[in-house]
């Protein structure tokens, strides 16, 4: 456990000592915040359904920007061959790494809480659909997180994790577009995989099972694959 | 100390270690010579379990590598070709990590890696982001970071490589300190250097031990300098 926390104060010490932590944090709340005016400037509603929404779609563009280092960069520089002969166990970096990365995102979601706020000074918004919200689109980007992850543990190189995993949160996004070719278990099946559901029921308020099974196992299930890769040497 | 028995590693078809054996014991420095390519590194990574073996044994302090890695990976320090390092991260921040991953109790840490600062002459940068560091100063940081959980086992794979002539000195230095308390084994193209360091060389070649014997000894039998020896060796090989 300790060393876990370790490599993950590590993560977010490398993360801030290099420029594109602040470009990344800088950009982004910009960008939500001139959404945030946009939406609610159209909408004249007390609702943050919206603005999650583009959040969500925009998570798309910036984790993997965030993401495509954690092992590339390890694999490239030799760090890699460092961390794992020291006696810490696979998954402990996994796990570190995955727990640094989440801190640094979480970083940004609450930076936008002050959206609630903003609307709460002027009118009623409903709080439970908002809070519910905020769980929605941070489980989003926690599983666009591991999601990245896992194709950085394919490659020392980053271009290629950041590409391979734009491919897989495109398709997970955009997969609802394509329900009409399927039909039966098969379209049930693609509507579940997509992402574009499950925020879409935190955001009116509700909490359900299926969507929570649903981020957490995918969530699980990259964890588990980026520590079978990472194990498998014959990728490096 | 070291056991190795009957090694063999592919990667993909190409045998890069071919049933390579010998032991080496408590407190021996040992240096492995041999061209690029000829598998010292493959060894190397073995001995760390960064590597699994195709097939053979791997013992150290009395525990098999495939079986217990962690256990052993304790006792080992690691220095790889390339220092590993993390070049925007400060040569204390780096060191202490090290020292977190490496099971250095919380309390000592601070000691420790006071302690490598000081033995590897590395305080004065203490401070200072790996990436603006000279190459002899980054190489020293990634010794520093091999020793700073006092380990029974020291894998050097050329540990001199880019430092200047005082610099060595004082690698060579400090490697020597080590004799008696550790077992040292270290990689190197400069055949002197083995000369003033080590007591046994084993002179690998194509995957393959062809010399495992002190360094006196081979001396002696050759009556000429290693570096004749080694060279005799090569063109010897080749010739067959």
């Amino acid at each position: 456990m300790n060393k876990i926390l370790a490599i993950a104060q590590k993560e977010l010490k490398v993360y801030f000592k290099s420029p594109i932590a602040y470009i990344v944090l800088i950009s982004t709340i910009s960008v939500f915040n001139i959404f945030f005016f946009l939406i609610i400037d159209g909408n004249r509603e007390a609702s943050l359904r919206d603005v999650f929404k583009i959040m969500e779609f925009l998570f798309i563009f910036i984790v993997p920007i965030l993401t495509m280092k954690i092992f590339a960069e390890e694999k490239f520089s030799g760090t890699m061959e460092f961390l794992m002969t020291t006696p810490t166990t696979n998954t402990a970096i996994v796990l570190g790494k995955y727990l640094g990365s989440l801190i640094f995102f979480t970083l940004i979601i609450a930076i936008t809480s002050s959206y609630y706020f903003i609307i709460e000074f002027f009118s009623q918004p409903e709080r439970l659909a908002t809070l519910t919200g905020y769980v929605g689109i941070w489980l989003e980007g926690a599983l666009f997180i591991a999601i990245g992850m896992l194709t950085s543990s394919w490659t020392k190189n980053q271009i290629i994790a950041a590409i391979s995993s734009y491919v897989i949160l495109f398709l997970l996004y955009f997969s609802i577009s394509f329900i009409k070719y399927f039909s039966g278990s098969l379209e049930t099946l693609v509507r579940y995989i997509g992402t574009w559901s499950h925020v879409e029921n935190f955001t009116v308020g509700l909490i359900s099972m299926a969507d929570l099974v649903y981020y957490v196992s995918g969530i699980l299930i990259c964890i588990l694959f980026t520590r079978l890769s990472i194990e498998n040497r014959l990728w490096h | 100390m070291i056991v190795v028995e009957q090694v063999t590693k592919y990667f993909g078809r190409f045998q890069a270690l071919k049933d390579i054996s010998f032991e080496i014991s408590r407190g021996e420095i040992v240096g492995f010579l041999g061209q690029n390519g000829a598998g010292k590194t493959t060894i190397m990574r073995i001995l760390t379990s960064y590597l699994p073996a195709t097939s053979g044994k791997v013992i150290v302090a009395g525990q098999e590598v495939s079986k217990n890695s962690l256990a052993i990976r304790k006792k080992i320090g690691y220095l790889p070709e390339t220092p590993p390092l993390y070049s925007n991260m400060a040569v204390r921040d780096y060191l202490t990590f090290a020292a977190q991953l490496k099971d250095v109790p919380i309390r000592q840490q601070r000691v420790q890696v006071d302690k490598v600062l000081e033995e590897c002459s590395i305080e004065s940068v203490q401070y200072k982001t790996i990436g603006t560091l000279s190459k002899g100063y980054k190489q020293r940081v990634g010794i520093a970071q091999a020793i700073v959980n006092d380990p029974e086992v020291l894998i050097l794979d050329e540990p001199t490589i880019g430092l200047d002539p005082v610099q060595i000195i004082q690698v060579r230095n400090l490697i020597k300190s080590l004799e008696h308390k550790r077992t040292v084994i270290l990689s190197t193209h400069i055949l002197s250097e083995i000369q003033q360091i080590a007591q046994r060389v084993l002179i690998i070649k194509s995957g393959e031990i062809i010399v495992d014997e002190t360094l006196e000894s081979l001396l002696r039998e050759h009556e000429s300098n290693l570096e004749d020896i080694f060279l005799e060796l090569h063109s010897a090989k080749e010739k067959q």
